[in-house]
């Protein structure tokens, strides 16, 4: 065995046995720098004769060569290490809740708000407003509640003077459009907002509530029509698969006037406490705009007809989250409100 | 309305339906019936005699019985106090089963006892229903002889064997507190025969009249009055007391019970009055009558100019349309009357009604309104009834005031517009099916159906939808085809005002904010102390209570409350947003949003960070909210708060403005303001959304990013305190022109290296152009220009 394979194997010894980058950068120096062992061998060559330096030389080179690529891979498998090292030292308790980011809420009754609104752009309606302090015209007269009706009455309803009160149904924007639009036919929309009765506060009663009204006055609008618009209303704020019924009743706006049931969106129709064990929900009340309404705002009612509903928006908040108290809706309390951070 | 199956039956042939058929077609027919229970309900009886009766060995009150049942003789304690031997009983076998209880064999203080004697109570009789000297109220029932001892059939030998439905009424259809119209109703609804008795035209007899009859009121248009001479008061058949009995009404006498039954039965209210307390021998209607009167329950009331009174020689002798008086009311040695039947104005009655808090049943039947007809109908069907049951004799004619307001009349409908209406596909056979099930008596011609509307239904039946309702509600709505509206494509959007609403929203509940809802109404004290009231605030003249009598003017009041509530329910760090309309006198109606910020907005203990709520982080979200809604910091200044220094700390707040409005105003609250409210330290914003929906916001405009470098240099200047940054760093930008891209403050310095009333500003800049990498002489004399200005127009002096 020659010099420079003796080297070799010893070198290749000590590269396996080094377990730490700084001996890894001490061999380096000690063999590879300019001034280290594999130098000093290409130093000794000039002293060789003529025919031995070529093949002299091709073996330093070789030399030089496999230690390098053999420090090179030590290198790499003892960083490998370090960093595995360096991770591990780092590990932290995942189970820790160290940071929650605060999301805030809104109102359930403003997601009731805008699932209705959303449902009927999608169907191409506008969204009206009206004010709240209204006047008696608006909120009775046109709307076929005359004189002497017990809704009129100090006793049901706020007044602030003979003329004006808060308004008690979202009904009086509908007067309103239809005054506006009567020439500007059809009329597709729906009026949300505040309303106010002179009710005593209590687990199922609020003084001030919320309703959402739809109304929809073109040639031909048939009560067909108003339980297919109020079918895809139910399945889009509960869920596909409710069923609905009519039932006769009465409104002063509306003639046929109905009330609206849903099945059951707990027992899908069983009977369970929350629909009393009937399997339905009354949900709304609706009907086709009374002939009179449409007069008044001057619409010929032999040529167009229209159909309107009204639903509660607490109502729909109290089904829809199983809230059993109005007052929660209005008590602003965070812990209530945090329920409604996810998507619903 | 409470309506007795037993009586409907007498009208109706009810036979092979059940009592859930007839629930179940109500129902849907557009009445609700809210409660179906039983006048008496009990299995398990017979008819037994007490043949031994001792007391109780062990009791001071018990009784040890021997009751034969017929088959057998049973051993029974019982306690009442009428038990005695020979009296007939109701005897609840072992087993049978009451409303309350069900009977077992038993020992009672150590004597056996096989069953039950029962009081009509215990068999689920109502107490008020029973006479005031029924046995059953204080022992056990006395059957009388017609029982025969092992008898079972006891409730319906005792008229008790009935079913009522709780029947609510729309509004539109309080003709059916008739009696008669409801059972035309349900034949319509069942489709039956119905048969009601015939009474029409049996007051039209009498003796000439010189009775005297006026009214002075246009609250009373009709009166029908009749002197009935002679009257035997008794005891009235069994089958109307059972009828009054089951509608809730208690049996008196029989005069007084006519009157009670003919308004179930005809829906109109009647008055008799003891014809010996009106020796004048007239009944004069006024509205102008004041003072104290008693009515015929013993309470004395307040009556009112414009209550509606009857008078009779200048005093009072009724509350009209509510309740008789005390003075004239039928006694049992009553022996002629006059009988009232009247139309009372329906509003005004109500009104009189609900401030005496007293309400009658015919208090009630005025208010929703009579049958035009009924008047005459009920004092037909009194005088029949009179003659028949009390024995009338020396009948007067009837006196009448003013006359009835009604003429029969037709409504029109047309197959293909009903169709249209109701989005059905009925026949001409169909229709007229419906309006003969309802008595509207339909014949067909050129131009349509024509139904003739009876008087009972002329309230609610005066055009043609009304026959589309009456015929799809009988039809039924089970088989309507739900379809969508046929009509042209419109295109659904929100308006400016509403998407900003929901933008806002979103914004701020991103930002960790809780949106609120609270109460439009309040109290003076809110009113009176807001932030920036938007005008003066409407006083309701109806208000429910003091504390909900004003609408608000600002939304300050109500969010301070709903922190300072939630802080009282121990909710920590609590930031709440709203937005609302308010109103004030003069038709002021603004549209605002408020947000108030308590404690950390965002923070984590472990990893020691947190955003506290301040000014500067109100003042940050409210500007970042802006920009993001397309009002850029160029647009909106940020001013001294000169508007409102009682609830904001007056030297960490501002307003910002937008033009020459003021759009927001923001800051700390008023430490003493947050004292009065329990609330240690929160920031609060009010921002006027009306302004932003009328101005418009800046176009989105993509900007062009630099491909070279940045260079960034610091800068610290010492500056008076007085001094703005916001000043400070204009200056600055000016001074440096276009290649300067960005300057931030990142510290600010106060202490011992600087001088009183000086601070220390660090700024950050950083310089960029758009065409080329910036070399060290291209920076340097726009950064020495900036120091300069600094010095010059501060006097500032740079820190080393």
């Amino acid at each position: 065995m020659s010099d420079i394979q003796r080297l070799k194997e010893e070198a290749l010894g000590k590269i396996e046995a080094l377990s730490d980058l700084k001996a890894v950068e001490d061999f380096r120096i000690a063999y590879l720098s300019k001034k280290g062992i594999v130098a000093s061998l290409m130093e000794k060559m000039r002293e060789l004769p003529k025919e031995e330096k070529a093949s002299f030389g091709k073996d330093v080179n070789i030399l030089k060569q496999a230690l390098t690529e053999c420090l090179e891979e030590k290198k790499a498998i003892l960083e490998k290490e370090e960093e595995r090292r360096k991770l591990e030292s780092e590990k932290i308790d995942i189970t820790l809740d160290a940071y929650t980011p605060k999301l805030g809420t809104l109102h359930p009754l403003t997601l009731v708000q805008e699932a209705i609104e959303d449902c009927f752009i999608g169907l191409g309606y506008k969204i009206a407003e009206g004010p709240e302090v209204e006047l008696d015209y608006y909120n009775f007269e046109r709307a076929n509640i005359p004189e002497g009706h017990p809704a009129r009455d100090m006793q049901d309803s706020l007044y602030i003077d003979e003329k004006t009160l808060l308004r008690t149904h979202t009904t009086a924007i509908q007067m309103r459009v239809l005054e506006k639009e009567a020439h500007d036919l059809p009329i597709k929309l729906i009026c949300p907002g505040k309303v106010y009765r002179r009710d005593n506060d209590d687990a199922t009663h609020s003084h001030q509530f919320m309703q959402a009204e739809g109304l929809v006055v073109a040639e031909g609008i048939t009560l067909g029509d108003l339980k297919g618009t109020l079918q895809f209303m139910i399945d889009s704020l509960f869920g596909e698969g409710h069923t609905i019924r009519f039932r006769p009743s009465y409104f002063p706006f509306t003639e046929p006037s109905v009330e609206v049931d849903m099945s059951c969106h707990v027992c899908h129709g069983k009977g369970c406490p929350v629909c009393k064990g009937t399997g339905w929900i009354e949900i709304l009340g609706s009907g086709m705009v009374h002939p009179n309404v449409l007069k008044m705002a001057g619409i010929d009612p032999t040529r167009y007809t229209g159909f309107a509903f009204g639903i509660g928006l607490e109502r729909v908040a109290m089904l829809k989250y199983g809230i059993d108290d109005i007052r929660d809706l209005y008590s602003n309390d965070v812990r209530f409100l945090e329920a409604f951070k996810r998507l619903d | 309305m409470r309506l007795s199956l037993k009586w409907l039956s007498s009208f109706i042939d009810l036979d092979g339906l059940s009592t859930e058929e007839i629930i179940d077609k109500t129902v849907k027919a557009g009445f609700e019936v809210a409660d179906r229970e039983y006048l008496a309900k009990a299995s398990g009886l017979v008819a037994g005699k007490v043949i031994e009766c001792h007391d109780h060995p062990d009791s001071d009150h018990l009784h040890v019985t021997k009751v034969d049942i017929g088959d057998e003789v049973l051993d029974i304690v019982c306690g009442a106090p009428n038990c005695r031997t020979g009296i007939k009983v109701i005897v609840a076998k072992v087993g049978a089963i009451l409303p309350e209880v069900t009977i077992k064999a038993s020992t009672i203080r150590g004597v056996a006892s096989n069953g039950m004697l029962c009081s009509l109570l215990e068999l689920g009789v109502k107490k008020e229903l029973l006479d005031d000297d029924s046995p059953s109220l204080s022992g056990i029932e006395e059957l009388d002889d017609s029982f025969e001892i092992g008898e079972t059939d006891i409730l319906s030998k005792l008229g008790l064997d009935d079913e009522i439905l709780e029947i609510e009424l729309t509004a539109n259809r309080s003709d059916c507190l008739s009696v008669f119209a409801m059972a035309k109703e349900m034949a319509a609804i069942l489709d039956r025969e119905c048969t009601l008795p015939e009474y029409e035209g049996a007051s039209d007899i009498g003796k000439r009249s010189d009775f005297h009859l006026e009214s002075k009121t246009a609250n009373c248009p009709h009166f029908l009055a009749k002197v009935v001479g002679s009257v035997t008061i008794k005891e009235s058949p069994a089958w109307m007391k059972e009828h009054l009995i089951a509608s809730g009404v208690k049996s008196i006498n029989n005069v007084i019970d006519i009157s009670n039954y003919v308004m179930l039965e005809t829906g109109q209210p009647m008055h008799f009055y003891d014809l010996r307390t009106n020796p004048q021998r007239e009944l004069v209607v006024v509205d102008d009558y004041e003072g104290p009167y008693t009515a015929l329950d013993g309470v004395t009331y307040d009556i009112k100019k414009g209550d509606i009174m009857i008078t009779d020689d200048g005093r009072p002798s009724g509350i009209a349309g509510i309740m008789g008086g005390e003075n004239t009311k039928i006694l049992d040695d009553t022996t002629a009357i006059i009988i009232e039947s009247a139309l009372f104005d329906g509003p005004t009655v109500r009104r009189t009604a609900n401030r005496l808090g007293l309400q009658t049943e015919a208090a009630m039947r005025f208010a929703k309104g009579l049958d035009p007809l009924a008047q005459k109908k009920a004092v037909d069907r009194a005088v029949q009834l009179l003659i028949e049951y009390a024995d009338a004799k020396e009948i007067e004619e009837t006196v009448e005031w003013g006359k009835e307001d009604y003429e029969p009349y037709e409504v029109v409908e047309t197959v293909e517009h009903l169709n249209m209406v109701d989005g059905t596909d009925l026949s001409e056979d169909d229709i007229v099916n419906v309006l003969r099930r309802l008595d509207f008596r339909p014949y067909v011609d050129k131009k349509g159906i024509h139904a003739i509307i009876p008087s009972y239904r002329s309230a609610d039946i005066k055009i043609a939808e009304d026959i589309d309702e009456e015929v799809i509600r009988l039809i039924g709505y089970d088989d309507l085809k739900a379809t969508l509206p046929k009509m042209p494509m419109t295109i659904g959007k929100l308006t400016r005002r509403q998407s900003l609403r929901r933008e806002i929203r979103d914004v701020l509940a991103n930002s960790g904010l809780h949106e609120v809802v609270s109460y439009t109404l309040g109290d003076a004290a809110m009113v009176e102390d807001e932030l920036l009231p938007i005008g003066e605030a409407i006083c309701l003249s109806s208000p429910l209570n003091d504390a909900r009598k004003y609408i608000r003017v600002g939304l300050f009041n109500s969010l301070c409350d709903t922190l300072a509530y939630n802080l009282a329910h121990s909710n920590r760090d609590v930031s709440l947003f709203e937005i609302s309309t308010l109103y004030a006198k003069e038709g002021v109606m603004k549209e605002h949003l408020a947000v108030i910020l308590n404690g950390d907005l965002q923070s984590s203990k472990v990893l020691h960070t947190s955003t506290k709520a301040d000014f500067y982080v109100i003042k940050g979200l409210a500007l970042e909210l802006l920009s993001h809604l397309g009002y850029d910091i160029g647009r909106v200044r940020v001013e001294v708060n000169d508007l409102d220094t009682v609830h904001l700390h007056p030297y960490r707040s501002c307003v910002l403005k937008l033009g020459k409005e003021t759009l927001a105003i923001l800051g700390a609250i008023h430490p003493s303001y947050l004292k009065s409210k329990k609330i240690e330290d929160a920031y609060y914003l009010e921002l006027d959304l009306d302004l932003l929906v009328e101005s418009s916001p800046s176009k989105i405009q993509a900007k062009k990013i630099s491909k070279y470098p940045e260079v960034s240099r610091d800068l610290s200047f010492v500056f008076k305190d007085d001094i703005a940054i916001a000043d400070i760093m204009r200056t600055m930008k000016k001074a440096g022109g276009p290649l300067v891209k960005h300057i931030e403050v990142f510290d600010i310095y106060r202490g011992d290296q600087v001088k009183k009333g000086h601070r220390s500003i660090s700024f950050n800049i950083i310089y960029s152009a758009d065409d080329r990498t910036l070399k060290v002489e291209d920076i340097m004399p726009v950064h020495e220009k900036i120091m300069q200005v600094l010095s010059a127009n501060y006097g500032a002096d740079l820190r080393s």
